[in-house]
């Protein structure tokens, strides 16, 4: 090969690798960077988008959103929700996937439920959403059994009552949400060496014991992945809250996102939007860079 | 420390294949039996009864004169060292030999007492804070022995705990476990698939085929007098060499060759001369086959053989030949690899034997060193 030819070589294969990226970085800088720095913009403009010259407002819009109580609901409805969610989804989906694991289950049953189980998952937020307003309708099914074994007295306006319908939105939530957690947990389960349980039998182990010295600690990276995706994914639910409370009555089931909305395209203010949606951002950015920190370090 | 017996053993998975078939053994206090066999022969499957792993069909088994077919594993005093080593990957060396203790909420001042002891004995102390990951090959066997020290049981049962280390640090740690075992004198059932583990370690040695016992006896009987042709294709390396043959008069003829065999030969085997006239299976093991250029002083008949290939290992060479003689197959699964497409026989040699690959020689051999076998049970004669 000559010099020439040889360079020509090494060049190729130095920019080989760009370019089978570039299509999906064209792609993500279209879609999502841009968008990203137009509205991180807009949040520093004065009638951002309805106007052809806007000023420029420094940090007005994020005083004004820190100065609003409804953004303070909203983040504090937003943790509440987002906290049950992953705690649920996690117990769930543990209690779940060690059932499905057990060879104490018979294999036709264990494969019923497998598929039983994993049904929420099947089903998009606007479904949940609404399969769950007509359960928890105060004439629905949800009322009619609760009272029927006593538990309620009269019928509850899950959805409608300030007090039960951020509840209400956070099981709906939690109910869509646990195969995730039961589907990976019950793959890093099937990878764990029968050796570990055996050695623990003989060792004299309980059950819970074998629970706590074993099955955790060998699922905790799968646990803590996993949560911290859920996390990130459950901060930013808009559909579910969307369509079974509009975020109402009376700002109780008010999330960020829902809040976020409701500015931009009920009042228009695009700006207070925008600064709202950066917020958001910044949570989410946190968060994600703690989930690379650990993946990383692993 | 107690007598570990097994009476009437039986295993049976559902679709009726019988992993063991009446194993009767009994190893006695302190004593190291060794279970043996080629890959699917039961022993492991043996060893998991012992243990309480594996449910028992039937039959009946003692540890330390104490029924304990229906006990679970933790009731049974035993400790138990797998193939895997199942070390807890999270735990540090010292939680892990501690890890049974502190499962019985032993306090942590009786544990760090013991667990040092035992780090002391198997030069682990540098160690106890790494994790198994951290450690080398040998390293993480000694941690699994520990783990099964730590509680002073009745029994320990080993599962091929040395097959994943590399060839030298095996026969380190061969010698290591046995003189560990002699010093703890614990009774010990240790399974295994290679044969030189077998013959090395053990007090007694237990053979398994198909699930069915063969022989136990000590290595040394074992290997001179094995009960059968699978025991003695399968206890020593290489493999012995077995030929079918005709015994005319005091000659085996087989093929286009002819050993005459002594009157010692029929003194010592009586139930020879009933097969005058018959077939009968003879095997003579490659270390009393000789090249006759070197032994020309000790008038050991010869036979004609052509090399195939040989394999140099320094202190002896392991010679494949093709002699005129019908090759019997002992059975043993693992016997297959010594001999190659165009050999039927091997052969030790000296290092200083001048033979060459594809050269034709004369093949010295000690007649008084022959098996002989049955040809239709395969039992010894």
């Amino acid at each position: 090969m000559t010099r020439q030819k040889r360079s020509h070589h090494k060049l190729k294969r130095a920019v080989a690798p760009y370019l089978y990226l570039s299509p999906s970085l064209l792609i993500i800088g279209l879609l999502m960077l841009l968008p990203m720095v137009t509205v991180i913009g807009y949040s520093f403009q004065n009638s951002a988008v309805l106007r052809r010259d806007p000023s420029f407002a420094g940090l007005k819009h994020y005083q004004a959103i820190f100065d609003d109580p409804v953004f303070w609901a909203s983040l504090w409805h937003t943790l509440y929700f987002t906290c049950m969610s992953v705690i649920f989804h996690m117990t769930i989906g543990m209690a779940f996937a060690l059932m499905l694991n057990s060879d104490r289950i018979n294999p036709t049953l264990r494969n019923i439920l497998r598929v039983l189980y994993i049904l929420p998952w099947l089903f998009t937020a606007v479904i949940i959403a609404v399969i769950w307003r007509l359960l928890l309708e105060p004439n629905g099914v949800v009322n009619s059994i609760l009272m029927q074994i006593s538990i309620i007295g009269s019928k509850v306006e899950w959805f409608s009552s300030p007090e039960t319908a951020l509840h209400a939105v956070t099981f709906a939530n939690i109910w869509a949400g646990y195969p995730l957690f039961m589907v990976s947990l019950l793959a890093g389960l099937q990878g764990i060496p029968k050796d570990f349980y055996e050695a623990a039998d003989i060792d004299g182990a309980k059950a819970y014991q074998k629970l706590i010295f074993i099955t955790i600690p060998q699922l905790m990276p799968i646990i803590i992945s996993i949560s911290l995706l859920d996390f990130i994914w459950t901060m930013q639910v808009f559909p579910l809250v969307w369509i079974t409370t509009g975020g109402g009555p009376i700002y109780s089931t008010e999330v960020l996102s829902t809040y976020t909305y409701k500015l931009a395209f009920s009042s228009y203010n695009l700006s207070q939007a925008s600064a709202s949606a950066v917020v958001i951002l910044l949570i989410s950015l946190g968060l994600t860079l703690f989930y690379i920190r650990y993946q990383k370090a692993r | 420390m107690a007598e570990v017996v097994l009476e009437n053993i039986c295993k049976t998975y559902g679709n009726n294949f019988h992993a063991i078939d009446q194993l009767n053994l009994s190893v006695k206090d302190g004593e190291f039996l060794i279970l043996v066999g080629p890959s699917g022969c039961g022993k492991s499957t043996a060893l998991r009864m012992i243990a309480g792993l594996e449910d028992v069909t039937s039959g009946s088994l003692r540890i330390g004169g104490v029924d304990v077919v229906d006990m679970p594993p933790k009731d049974r005093d035993i400790a138990m060292v797998f193939q895997s080593y199942a070390l807890y990957p999270h735990m540090t060396v010292f939680e892990n030999i501690g890890f049974s203790m502190r499962l019985a909420g032993k306090p942590k001042a009786e544990r760090k007492k013991r667990v040092d002891e035992i780090a002391k004995t198997l030069q682990l102390t540098s160690l106890l804070d790494s994790k198994p990951a951290n450690l080398s090959g040998g390293q993480r066997q000694r941690v699994a022995m520990g783990r099964a020290m730590v509680r002073e049981p009745a029994a320990f049962l080993m599962d091929e705990p040395l097959s994943n280390l590399d060839a030298k640090l095996r026969v380190q740690m061969r010698a290591e476990i046995t003189s560990l075992q002699k010093q703890l004198g614990v009774t010990t059932i240790y399974v295994t698939h290679d044969q030189t583990e077998a013959m090395t370690m053990g007090d007694r040695v237990a053979v398994l085929k198909g699930g069915v016992l063969q022989q136990v006896d000590t290595p040394k009987r074992l290997y001179e007098s094995p009960v059968n042709a699978f025991v003695a294709g399968f206890i020593g390396s290489p493999s012995m060499n077995l030929f079918e043959a005709t015994l005319t008069g005091d000659e085996l003829m087989s093929g286009a060759l002819a050993i005459r065999l002594q009157d010692a030969a029929f003194v010592r085997r009586p139930g020879l001369k009933s097969y005058a006239g018959r077939k009968v299976v003879f095997g003579i093991r490659p270390e009393d086959l000789y090249d006759s250029s070197l032994e020309s002083g000790r008038k050991y008949q010869t036979i004609p053989a052509k090399v195939t290939s040989i394999e140099e290992l320094g202190s002896e060479q392991i010679v494949h030949l093709d002699i005129d003689a019908v090759r019997v197959d002992s059975g043993d699964p693992d016997a297959v690899q010594d001999f190659g497409l165009a050999s039927n026989a091997v052969a030790k040699f000296e290092p200083t034997s001048k033979v060459r690959s594809g050269s034709e020689i004369r093949l010295a051999l000690d007649d008084t060193k022959l098996h002989y076998f049955d040809p239709e049970t395969h039992l010894a004669i």
